[in-house]
């Protein structure tokens, strides 16, 4: 067995480019489209900060251009014929809906691919996948911080449900409220507001998920992201999936450790899960030909 | 089953996002400020109600809504009396001004001092002195423009309906008589217009009506 994996591995595997061409992959793009999307907050955030709102220059808040804002605000604007409550722009309903029909083709491809605060961890999750490279000895220590964290990962599964409680819970509190009951605890909030020097609850939200991204990939996103769950549920109904081919995997499990979301992806044979965030980093690591791809078809079930 | 090249994917993912955008804002359907409806209308503080005052509406809007003079609310809130009409009220926020301030001032300023109290006897049980105490509670009312005023709210057509003929509005503004629902304020603004001046030499045609 072992030998016709091996075999199988050797004669699959994937050349990889070498020179320019080396750069001419998706992780490239995705990197780019990411950083794109970054700046371009950044901006608004900067240009927001420098000139006001209330200067009489085109400035344009940053929180206009959050999806979320757009699903806290679409109970009252569909009930009142058009109002929307106070911090949200028609600009977050149609970012929502670019988002749920992104997802409805490509799953959570927003969460992966464009959503800033999703590319701020992977920064800092890469930040520490280079030190541990560079020094063996912090590689060791991240080895016994994980082995003693290793108990806690019986949470994991549990951990994922709570961004459906805070999806239903900022939801109906917009609702039944008429305020965003969320947003003292959105560390995006927090973020793009951070220069107003204000103190709220979700700026300790914000350097928890910070510095726990040290050490878990992805954490709000996994356990809290009202948006992903969101995303999630609709892109449950994609065509697009990836396919694992379990007669060429050598079940190396170079895909699941690439995952920034912590998905099995090794022991799949479908991965239609609610939390994949469609970033392709498996299909990317994964060492051999049609081993693991991404599929279109009408396949509803999967890991 | 079809297989996708992930660069083609990320290519998709970015074509749909960015596409679906583009296809509201080519449909109008886009806006990035709170300042207008979703309709496109502009939204306006109403003079019945302070709580739609919002922290971007400047100190011009709050003047002309709430027929307030501009150097009383500076002067109470002491604030500079030459800061721009055009300021936004959170520009000017403290610890002495802000919305709430302002909505707070403004509903007490509406507030009749005397005529309109209800004096209420307090029972003479409590009181040592058996004198009996008045305790009166003023009855909140709603800020009533006078009738005929031009306001940042006032549209062409009332103006009509008040008798300025179209050829007055016309010499005011210096040009076409736009749609009669138009806002004149809107219009003003839009067009640069200084919306004092406009809104005087209107309230003239209009007095002279009377």
């Amino acid at each position: 067995m072992e030998e016709k994996q091996i075999g199988q591995s050797n004669s699959n595997k994937k050349i990889r480019p070498q020179g320019i061409k080396s750069w001419l992959n998706h992780r490239v793009l995705r990197r780019l489209i990411q950083t794109g999307s970054a700046v371009f907050i950044l901006f608004l955030v900067v240009q927001n900060y420098i000139l006001g709102e209330g200067s009489g220059a085109n400035t344009v808040s940053p929180e206009a251009f959050c999806p979320f804002g757009g699903l806290e605000t679409l109970y009252k604007w569909i009930n009142s014929g058009g109002a929307l409550i106070s911090h949200t722009h028609l600009s977050n309903l149609v970012l929502l809906a670019a988002v749920l029909i992104t997802a409805l083709l490509f799953r959570s491809a927003f969460c992966g691919w464009i959503c800033p605060l999703g590319f701020i961890q992977d920064l800092i999750a890469s930040l520490r996948k280079g030190l541990q490279r560079r020094w063996p000895a912090f590689r060791r220590w991240m080895a016994s911080v994980r082995k003693f964290a290793a108990p806690l990962a019986i949470l994991d599964r549990y951990l994922r449900l709570v961004k459906y409680l805070v999806l239903a819970w900022s939801v109906i509190g917009a609702a039944v409220y008429g305020y965003m009951v969320f947003r003292d605890f959105d560390p995006w909030s927090a973020l793009i507001n951070i220069a107003t020097w204000t103190f709220t609850p979700g700026l300790v939200v914000l350097a928890v998920t910070l510095i726990a991204s040290f050490f878990v990939e992805r954490p709000w996103c996994r356990y809290a992201c009202p948006l992903g769950a969101a995303s999630g549920l609709v892109g449950k109904l994609s065509p697009v999936y990836l396919k694992r081919e379990e007669s060429a995997c050598t079940s190396c499990k170079i895909c699941t450790r690439a995952c920034p979301m912590g998905l099995p992806v090794h022991t799949a044979t479908t991965i239609k899960s609610l939390d994949c965030n469609s970033c392709l980093e498996c299909v990317d690591q994964c060492p051999v030909n049609g081993a693991l791809e991404v599929k279109i078809g009408l396949t509803l079930f999967g890991k | 089953m079809m297989r996708i090249n992930p660069i083609v994917y990320g290519f998709l993912v970015l074509f749909v996002f960015f596409g679906t955008i583009l296809a509201f804002q080519g449909a109008g359907i886009w806006s990035v400020s709170g300042k207008v409806t979703a309709g496109g209308d502009a939204i306006q503080p109403v003079a019945a109600d302070v709580n739609t005052i919002k922290g971007w509406m400047t100190l011009e809007q709050i003047s002309t809504t709430y027929n307030v003079p501009l150097a009383e609310l500076l002067a109470h809130f002491q604030l500079p009396a030459d800061t721009a009409s055009t300021t936004a009220i959170k520009d000017l926020e403290s610890d002495t001004f802000d919305t709430t301030a302002l909505r707070d001032w403004l509903v007490s300023r509406t507030q009749p001092v005397l005529e309109k109290q209800i004096t209420t006897p307090v029972e003479t049980m409590i009181v040592p002195t058996q004198t009996p105490i008045l305790v009166t509670t003023p009855v909140p009312t709603e800020h009533v423009v006078p009738a005929n005023t031009v306001t940042g709210k006032t549209t062409f057509q009332e103006l009509l309906n008040w008798g300025v003929s179209e050829k007055a509005i016309v010499t005011v503004i210096g040009s076409d008589l736009p749609a009669p629902s138009t806002i004149i304020r809107d219009f003003v603004t839009q067009k640069g217009l200084d919306f004092p001046t406009i809104k005087t030499a209107l309230q003239t045609e209009v007095d002279k009506q009377k």
